[in-house]
Order: structure tokens, then C-alpha cells, then sequence
């Protein structure tokens, strides 16, 4: 880690993190709001990786919260007491996946990704499509499958990732069958729903024949999932476009997430944590509302 | 839930809707003064009360022709405190993009309205409440909604003047799409694709019930909206407490029918006022200004021509 980065850590993200944690454990989007899986995902996985020693009690308090929070079903909603699973079982799956005293729970929730099937790839929804809309409102691969935000929906690049990043990072014991299959075809799905010029929206390459254009956050998620496959030409220009674009990314998140990908590809880049300070609208990202 | 939470009226029994369009030819004349005097014009009750101004900020839009523009956002923020209300908040929740911070820088919206800290609501990540649908247009029986939308006491859908590809148009009852939380449901909100967006935008719209519609039609965009489409100067700004009856003037003025949009002729039976009969025009008239938008394929059968 770099010297400007640990100190940005130790100084700013992680005092602040620590005193945005709320009482149940978790975090929400913002210091002193619900707490939310997704939030206490990101913000545990920050402090399980810290360069200084953060309380256990802290890191307890989180756990128990995503424990609480698992629906019988083995999924974790999205919403405070929502009854529905969604996309953020990837996250707690992935974020738990080398910890063995998590693994019924990991378990339950990859057992429950891979029984989540997007609506969108059936064959008679794709046979629908056909008759319904004019020939070159989409131009990608129906048949493909990956995941979706909500269950029953359709298939999209950054739930996608989420989930196979998940997949890969728990032990080949815990993954329930069919999995390896399901990956496979997430896999294709990504290279099949990437922009044109390279790098990836949110999923939608081409509609009415107009090239999409490609978003940073997808392209970080869609490469660092991908990023223990095989070397692939698409991925290649995909991590050049990032690292093109890294020079002009506006938004914090956009920023950090780049970062990372960036450095998970060994990648050079420069200026990160000078950047990310003097994000103008950090305000919106990490102040007490 | 707030005071918005009005009945749902049916056409018949409905009293005729005020729309008041004005000409304003582009982002640097004086929007301020032409958004407060057309404001003071429908004597709203916001004195001491909290504002919450919804824009349409679909996504990165670094040549500003997709977004509601920033001009435009300040302008009605700054006419709404000078009328007295005791907070003006600008909040959205982009669909494409989960970075809404980008998509700020993007469109340069600080340097307009000053540091947006303490003003501005990022819709997609704000805390949330489980809320049981008014009406039963989709099978959603319920959604999450933030709490900034719920909790405010007067809210403006503040739109751009756009085509759509699976809508027809999108415009004030469209972009209330914005207040549902990506956080709970995705980049896009796909969840309301499979609902159906027409019934979507019904239910959305009955249970948030905007208090007022702005529409920025100074410049628009036609075709592939609302991303891809072409931009197209239509040179007006359109106000009015009703919004279905701003969306169907806005539609016309677009050389479109209104009736022939499905989830505005929808809206017109319990929502507000679609007849040109029921619509009082104020300023300019539509004739005066209609500019023909063009629409894919698809949608011709919106076209006035028809």
C-alpha cells in the first residue's frame, strides 16, 4: 500500500466508518441511516482489510447483523424488512466465503442464487420478443443467463459479476451443483453484453442499432470478475478503457471502484488518493446528513 | 405519509387544469424571473413548507442534453425559496448509473446551485419505507419508497421534454420513475419493466402524487429518447398543478396525441385532466409554439398526423 493511501485510511475512511456503524451493527448508506446489507457488506469488507486494528466487538456487531438479516430462504434482501431476497446475497456470500464458521449461511444463499433463474432468457419470453418487438431493438445473445438485480427479472451486468465473483471466491465444496454451469454462461453473458468499443454498461450494448456507451462502475465489476479467467481480447479493451478513462472519473465511488480494478489488473495509475480527496462532491458521499 | 397522499378523482367529476407555457429560448436568459412569475401565477401554498424538486437525471451527460438542465434546477429552487418555502431539496434517482455523483459532475449542477450537500437527496440510496400501491394498475401491491419523498410536503416533478423508446414520451408522471431507490432494486429498475412501465408510471404516480410539473422543453430530445435520441429546441418551459394535463400539452406540443400514449390516457381517467377541453392554457398557446418531435418507428401511431 502506498504511503498517502494508508494514511488516508487510517486518518479519514476508517475513523469515519467507525462512527457511521449504528447500534444494530450494520451501516447504512449514509452516517445515521438505516442500516442496509449492502452498506455493512462494503464497510465490513473495508474494515476486515484495514491497516490498523479495528475493535472485534465492531466487526461482531456487523456480523450479527448480516446474520439477522439472511432470510430463511438462505437470500438477504435489499431493503430493511423486505421478504424478498436479491442481489446482495452475492455480496455477503462473497464477503463470507473463506470464513468456515459462515458456511451453512453461505451455503443457503448460493443455493439460493443458483435456483434464481432471470426471467428474460426463458425460451417462450424469448420466443415473445421475437414477435413482439422489431428485429434490432437488441442485438445480444437471449439465451444467455447471469442474475438480476430482483429475483424473476432480467439478467444484468453487475448483479451478474456480483454473483460470479461469489461463486469463485467460496471453496468448490460449498457451491451447490449446477453452479459451474451457471458461471459458464454468466461468463458468456458479460463478453456478450459488452459495449462495442469495449467495457460494459449496465447491459444493454446496442438498442434501435445505437451503440451504448460504456459506465465505469460495470466495467470495474464486469473485469474484476473476470479477472481469474482466461485471457480474452474483449477483457483486454475493456481494462484499456478503464485505464483511459481513470483520469477523467468525477464520482468517489467511480473513482475507488476503478482503483481497485485497476490494481487487481497490476495496472499503473496514478494520483488515486490525491484525487479521491479533492472529489468536489464528496459532500454527497460522506457527509453526516 | 404527507398530505399528498389526495384522493383519486375521476374524470367527470374533475374541475378543468390550469397549464401555463412559456417561451424561453435558451439556458442563459433570465430563467429566475421567467420561473417565479409563472410560478406566482398558480398561487401555491408553499409558504413554511419543505419542496422537494424532482429532476430527471438519467444518467453521465457531460453535453447536457438528456438531463432536466441544471439552469433550469437552480432557477425553480431559488423561485420556490423566494415564494417562502422553508427548504428546497433536489433529489433523484438516476436508472443507468449507480454513481449519481458522477452524474452530477457531469451535468455541473454545483456550479449552479452552490455546494449540494445539505440540499441534495440521492433517491436511490435514501432510507426507505415499505408503502402499499393506491391502485392496482401492476400486481406490485406495494414498493419501497425513500422517506425524503414521503416526507416532504410539496413535491414538483421538474421533467425534460423527451420521446421515449418503450413509453412514447417520457415527461412529468414518466420521470417519477426516478423516486423508486435502485438500492432495493436495481440499475435499471427492472423490477418495473416486468411490472409493465405504463402501469408502473400509474401506480407510481397515484401514490406519490406530484403537487406540480415542470417540464423543460427549451432544449428536448427526440427520437431514441432517453438516452440516444437527437436533441431538439422547442424553446419553452411548462408549468401547471396538474400533471397529466401538462403532459398532454407538452405532448402536443410535440405534435403528438396525448390520447394515443398509453399510460397518459390511463392517467386521464383518475389522475388528472388529458381533455384539451379540461385544460386551460395560460401564456403561450400551443399553436404558437408546437414544435414536431419525431418518434421511432414503433410509436408513429402517437404522431398528430394519424
Amino acid at each position: 500500500m502506498r504511503g498517502g493511501q494508508h494514511s488516508f485510511l487510517k486518518e479519514f475512511c476508517i475513523p469515519f466508518l467507525l462512527g457511521a456503524q449504528n447500534s444494530d451493527g450494520g451501516w447504512g448508506f449514509y452516517a445515521q441511516s438505516e442500516s442496509r446489507v449492502e452498506s455493512t457488506c462494503w464497510a465490513l469488507r473495508a474494515l476486515e482489510n484495514a491497516c490498523i486494528p479495528v475493535s472485534m466487538e465492531c466487526l461482531h456487531g456487523a456480523r450479527e447483523y448480516l446474520l439477522k438479516e439472511q432470510l430463511a430462504d438462505g437470500s438477504w434482501p435489499a431493503a430493511p424488512h423486505e421478504r424478498t431476497g436479491g442481489w446482495v446475497t452475492s455480496l455477503v456470500c462473497s464477503l463470507w466465503s473463506q470464513q468456515k464458521e459462515r458456511e451453512n449461511s453461505v451455503r443457503a444463499g448460493l443455493q439460493w442464487l443458483c435456483e434464481d433463474f432471470p426471467r428474460d432468457s426463458r425460451l417462450w419470453r424469448r420466443l415473445l420478443r421475437r414477435v413482439v418487438l422489431s428485429p434490432g431493438v437488441f442485438e445480444q445473445d437471449e439465451s444467455l443467463l447471469g442474475w438480476g438485480w430482483t429475483p424473476g427479472t432480467s439478467s444484468w451486468v453487475e448483479p451478474t459479476s456480483f454473483a460470479l465473483m461469489a461463486l469463485h471466491d467460496c471453496p468448490s465444496g460449498w457451491l451447490p451443483p449446477g453452479s459451474s454451469r451457471r458461471c459458464e454462461l454468466a461468463k458468456r453473458l458479460l463478453y456478450d453484453r459488452m459495449c462495442p468499443q469495449g467495457a460494459w454498461n449496465c447491459g444493454n450494448p446496442k438498442v434501435y442499432g445505437v451503440e451504448g456507451e460504456p459506465l465505469v462502475l460495470p466495467t470495474a465489476w464486469a473485469l474484476l470478475a473476470l479477472r481469474n479467467q482466461p485471457a480474452h481480447e474483449k477483457k483486454s479493451k475493456s481494462l484499456v478503457w478503464l485505464r483511459n478513462t481513470f483520469g477523467s472519473i468525477q464520482g468517489s465511488a467511480s473513482m475507488a471502484i476503478a482503483g481497485i480494478t485497476l490494481e487487481a489488473f497490476a495496472c499503473a495509475y496514478r494520483d488515486f488518493v490525491f484525487r479521491l480527496k479533492k472529489c468536489p462532491m464528496s459532500g454527497i458521499s460522506f457527509a453526516q446528513r | 405519509m404527507n398530505q399528498r397522499s389526495a384522493q383519486l378523482i375521476p374524470s367527470f367529476q374533475r374541475p378543468a387544469s390550469r397549464v401555463l407555457i412559456r417561451r424561453a429560448l435558451n439556458y442563459q436568459r433570465d430563467l429566475g424571473a421567467i420561473i417565479l412569475e409563472s410560478l406566482g401565477q398558480f398561487q401555491m401554498r408553499v409558504r413554511g413548507k419543505t419542496v422537494l424538486l424532482k429532476p430527471n437525471l438519467v444518467g453521465f451527460d457531460p453535453l447536457g442534453i438528456m438531463n432536466t438542465h441544471p439552469a433550469v434546477i437552480a432557477a425553480t429552487r431559488e423561485s420556490f425559496l423566494r415564494l417562502g418555502a422553508s427548504a428546497v431539496f433536489i433529489g433523484d434517482g438516476p436508472a443507468m448509473d449507480r454513481d449519481t455523483e458522477a452524474i452530477l459532475q457531469s451535468v455541473k449542477l454545483r456550479e449552479f446551485t452552490g455546494p449540494l450537500a445539505s440540499i441534495f437527496r440521492d433517491l436511490n440510496l435514501d432510507d426507505v419505507v415499505r408503502v402499499p400501491l393506491a391502485t392496482r394498475a401492476t400486481q406490485l401491491k406495494e414498493l419501497f419508497l425513500p422517506k425524503t419523498v414521503l416526507g416532504v410536503d410539496f413535491l414538483v416533478s421538474l421533467a425534460k421534454l423527451k420521446t421515449h423508446h418503450w413509453a412514447g414520451v417520457t415527461l412529468s408522471l414518466k420521470n417519477m420513475f426516478g423516486v423508486v431507490p435502485g438500492a432495493c432494486y436495481g440499475w435499471p429498475k427492472n423490477v418495473l419493466h416486468w411490472a409493465g412501465i405504463d402501469n408502473s408510471i400509474l401506480d407510481i404516480n397515484a401514490l406519490v402524487r406530484p403537487d406540480f410539473a415542470i417540464i423543460d422543453g427549451i432544449v428536448g430530445m427526440e427520437g431514441n429518447g432517453p438516452i440516444q435520441g437527437t436533441p431538439k429546441a422547442a424553446g419553452v418551459l411548462i408549468f401547471g398543478d396538474d400533471p397529466v394535463a401538462v403532459d398532454a400539452t407538452a405532448c402536443r406540443l410535440m405534435g403528438l396525441k396525448p390520447e394515443k400514449v398509453t399510460h397518459l390516457a390511463r392517467a386521464g381517467t383518475l389522475l388528472g385532466n388529458l381533455e384539451v377541453t379540461k385544460i386551460h392554457e395560460l401564456g403561450e398557446r400551443v399553436e404558437t409554439v408546437r414544435t414536431p418531435f419525431s418518434v421511432l418507428e414503433e410509436f408513429h401511431q402517437l404522431r398528430e398526423k394519424n
